[in-house]
């Protein structure tokens, strides 16, 4: 039995904040909605994916993306100009047949497309309605605009990435939305707890330039108490050491070591091979160890770079040491400990016959999220939703259609398969992707076979 | 500022060690009564980095002044048998236990899941280990940058000739705290409020700081695997196309991200119009940031020609008046002089211990418009009358011969 059985989101979203915690929401049981646009569409929907030639069909390419798995996995989707008088009609019927909306479009598209509390409110008493404006509803920057990255930059986590002899580094993916549409999932549930114990709804904002502020508490605390901020110290902490990264054999292979404690460094004095450090006067006290951290730093890499990554972690580990090899994307996908826990999925999707899908970190022992498909085709489930949930017939909805406020699935005949599926069956043990039809070797020498015979 | 009672019937027991100990500071700013139990001496929470100097000239943990804030705290040895009586008590008085503790160590204690479930069948039971509590890795030990290392995040991040970077600041248990306190209130619904054949009980969460990391860096990892595995080049300040990344200003960077066509339109008009460079807006460079990667450098030394004439607040507020793109590469002290924050509320005080009042940024959940009051960070087993007597029944003496025991 799931947590949200019954519940019916709205997502008019963008990018990761509203999308990936509406996703959330679907996993955890709600039935979500995602209002799309096709002329003004979500980031995710332009590009698609990177192997399609350049003049492939827009409309089938627009459901390519990998990243829309992450941003949309479970839930189903109408194809809807809002800001068209009938297409604005409709929405406000599925708001009226909601439980929840959110949306992390601009302070600026909210007030001029009217999607604010008190309009929701008076379509449906008690909705939970949820915004996620970057720097709030208030104040000299709620019109700025931001991605991820800038967010980042202006809440202090690039300040704390880099070495100390170099400028900061940029973090480079959009934490400050990801942890913003976690903080709004928490909402929507604590939200819709007490609408079950007081019948009201809830108008909540999560200021994402604040959650991402939040999440660097202590270190706004340590500047605000030593009246200088912590700076970037490559891999090193300045309580701990050793710690760092450190190559191992291998091109590009890596592993992380934290030695956290006193027992921690007399358990790692005891790994063969390592036994020299106990009587090593550089390294006797955590004092001399922080003093001394470039010579230890060279006495761990001469141990691991004559291992394999995996070799090393799994021996420090053994021997109770903190360790772990620098996993990449290949690794995850191949990664036994993933593997157990069925992090991974190979679930229906309209464009594909199954596509890779991230599990929920969310566990329950007993209302586990689900896992039932990838994200929709934009428009999958328009006639169902327009039929369903505001009564229209097949002659409406084609209307609707013809006048270009309701997008549905086009070209439903094109199916595809990512090419590196092949790879992915062998490395992955998961349930069945069903058998390939794209053969690398085939392919290639079709394309040899097609250059000696050169048309035209 | 009138707080937020959201969670104002949930009691939380809160035994989470750094990888969690922000679950508990969140539940408090939503409303819940959070009671941190702590050793009678030597809280290894409160030596949590990092360190500063407090009052006293004693270090005081960073890290608690910030995650126990609004929390209460009681002390329970839990070596001691009295001391685990004391707290299945407690426990069956709560909604809620949260911890990090490794796989298996509440089990020999007897306050495991199944332990604890057995006699409080409604309680939720979070837990925030390195790898899960099931696998083959899940008896790692870890910690954030091991976190990080796990993710699949880290090969894009850093410079190119050198080793990849984690980020600093704690960020993978941060959202691996996060994560705990989104499987609570799923948890807290399905007990509460799931349908007909609703649970009924509470149940086990069961985070993994990995998988929790590998949440937040989906866009450089995984995702990167199915489109064949494009490499993941370390990508330091900058991305190569864009413009997306940092650019010197006079007294620091900003972060510029204009990869849209109309933002690089505005931002290369910008850059003639102060700085006499006309080809930067020639329609070679125009359009989407396939035009310009193979000019990065030169675009680069254009963009930092202006740039490097303003401040990075003074750069940040002119680009976004001409709807570009832009922060600031804030530090933690330029964060505590933000001219938006002062306006706007954007400070919570409140008392710590052994250091001056705090200020930190006010929580981000607004509700009905009211925002999170931040508790003060209690004293070691400053709230033990409040709980083992008005919460649990025992007598003044009960505490006295307790005291004297070293149980609490």
């Amino acid at each position: 039995m799931l947590p949200l059985l019954g519940v019916r989101v709205l997502e008019l979203g963008y990018g990761i904040a509203a999308p990936v915690a509406a996703r959330n929401l679907a996993q955890f049981g709600a039935d979500v909605i995602r209002v799309e646009s096709a002329r003004r569409p979500d980031s995710l929907r332009l590009g698609g994916a990177g192997w399609l030639p350049r003049d492939f069909d827009p409309s089938v390419r627009r459901d390519t993306l990998p990243s829309l798995n992450f941003s949309s996995a479970e839930k189903r989707s109408i194809g809807l100009e809002i800001d068209h008088e009938d297409g604005r009609a409709v929405f406000d019927r599925l708001v009226a047949a909601s439980d929840v909306v959110i949306t992390n479009i601009s302070e600026h598209a909210l007030v001029e497309l009217d999607l604010g509390y008190d309009t929701m409110r008076a379509l449906k008493r008690d909705i939970v309605h949820v915004t996620l404006p970057a720097f709030g509803s208030d104040g000299p920057y709620r019109m700025y605009r931001t991605w991820g990255h800038n967010l980042s930059a202006a809440s202090g986590i690039d300040h704390l990435i880099g070495w100390p002899d170099r400028d900061p580094v940029q973090i480079g993916f959009a934490y400050p939305d990801f942890v913003s549409a976690q903080a709004a999932t928490v909402a929507v549930l604590a939200a819709l707890r007490r609408r079950e114990q007081t019948g009201e709804g809830a108008h909540i904002e999560v200021w994402q330039y604040a959650m991402a502020l939040a999440c660097l508490g202590p270190a706004i605390v340590a500047a605000q108490v030593t009246g200088h901020a912590p700076t970037a110290i490559g891999n090193r902490s300045a309580d701990r050491a050793p710690q760092g990264v450190y190559p191992s054999r291998g091109a590009e292979r890596w592993i992380a070591i934290t030695v956290q404690d006193d027992a921690m460094w007399d358990a790692l004095c005891r790994v063969p091979g390592m036994e020299s450090l106990a009587a090593d006067t550089r390294f006797a006290t955590l004092a001399d160890r922080v003093a001394h951290h470039d010579d230890l730093d060279g006495e761990l890499a001469a141990w691991t770079s004559v291992r394999t990554d995996w070799e090393a972690a799994a021996e420090l580990q053994a021997f109770g040491v903190a360790a772990s090899p620098l996993l990449d994307g290949w690794d995850l996908v191949a990664d036994p400990q993933l593997a157990a826990r069925d992090f991974f999925h190979a679930l229906p999707h309209a464009r594909f016959p199954r596509d890779l899908v991230f599990g929920q970190a969310v566990r329950l022992s007993e209302t586990p999220p689900l896992a039932e498909h990838a994200a929709p085709a934009l428009g999958e489930h328009s006639r169902d939703i327009l039929r369903e949930l505001v009564g229209l017939d097949d002659e409406a909805i084609d209307r609707l259609i013809d006048h270009g406020v309701v997008h549905v699935m086009e070209r439903d005949d094109v199916v595809l398969e990512r090419p590196y599926l092949h790879w992915l069956r062998k490395m992955q043990r998961l349930v069945p992707w069903g058998e390939p039809t794209f053969d690398p070797a085939t392919e290639m020498m079709r394309r040899l076979a097609e250059r000696e015979e050169p048309t035209g | 500022m009138n707080g937020i009672g959201l969670l104002g019937d949930v009691r939380v027991v809160d035994i989470a060690g750094e990888p969690a100990a922000y679950t508990g500071r969140m539940l408090a700013d939503l409303g819940a009564e959070v009671v941190l139990v702590e050793p009678p001496r030597d809280s290894p929470a409160r030596r949590t980095p990092p360190l500063v100097a407090g009052r006293s000239g004693e270090p005081v943990s960073a890290h608690f002044c910030y995650t126990a804030a609004g929390k209460r705290s009681v002390t329970i040895d839990l070596t001691a048998a009295r001391g685990r009586e004391l707290f299945h008590s407690l426990v069956h008085a709560s909604d809620v236990l949260v911890t990090s503790a490794a796989v298996g160590e509440m089990e020999v204690l007897g306050l495991g899941y199944d332990d604890l479930h057995a006699t409080h069948p409604r309680l939720v039971f979070t837990s925030v280990t390195p790898y899960g509590l099931t696998g083959p890795r899940r008896r790692w030990r870890g910690d954030d940058l091991l976190g990080w290392a796990s993710s699949g995040a880290m090969p894009s991040i850093g410079d190119p000739d050198r080793a990849p970077l984690a980020p600093g600041g704690g960020l993978a248990h941060m959202t691996a705290a996060l994560n705990a306190a989104m499987g609570t209130m799923a948890a807290l619904m399905a007990r509460d409020v799931g349908g007909d054949d609703g649970v009924g009980g509470g149940q086990l969460v069961d985070i993994s700081v990995q998988e929790a990391t590998m949440s937040v860096a989906m866009e450089v990892s995984p995702m990167v695997v199915l489109e064949g595995g494009f490499d993941q080049r370390r990508t330091g300040k900058r991305k190569e196309a864009g413009p997306i990344g940092h650019y010197a200003t006079s007294d620091g960077a900003v972060s510029i991200v204009a990869f849209m066509p109309e933002h690089w339109r505005a931002l290369a008009e910008w850059v003639r119009e102060e700085t006499g460079v006309e080809e930067i807006t020639s329609d070679e460079f125009a359009g989407t940031p396939i035009a310009r990667m193979h000019y990065a450098e030169l675009l680069d030394t254009w963009i930092e020609g202006l740039t490097t004439r303003y401040t990075k607040r003074a750069f940040f507020e002119e680009a976004q008046r001409r709807g570009i793109t832009v922060g600031p590469v804030n530090s933690a002290s330029d964060v505590l002089d933000d001219a938006h924050l002062h306006a706007t509320g954007g400070w919570s005080e409140y008392e710590s211990p052994d250091v001056a009042t705090l200020r930190v940024p006010t929580p981000p959940l607004h509700l009905d418009g009211r925002t999170a009051s931040v508790g003060n960070v209690p004293h070691l087993g400053e709230h033990n009358h409040e709980v083992f007597v008005g919460l649990l029944g025992l007598t003044d003496d009960d505490l006295l011969a307790l005291r004297a025991a070293g149980v609490i």
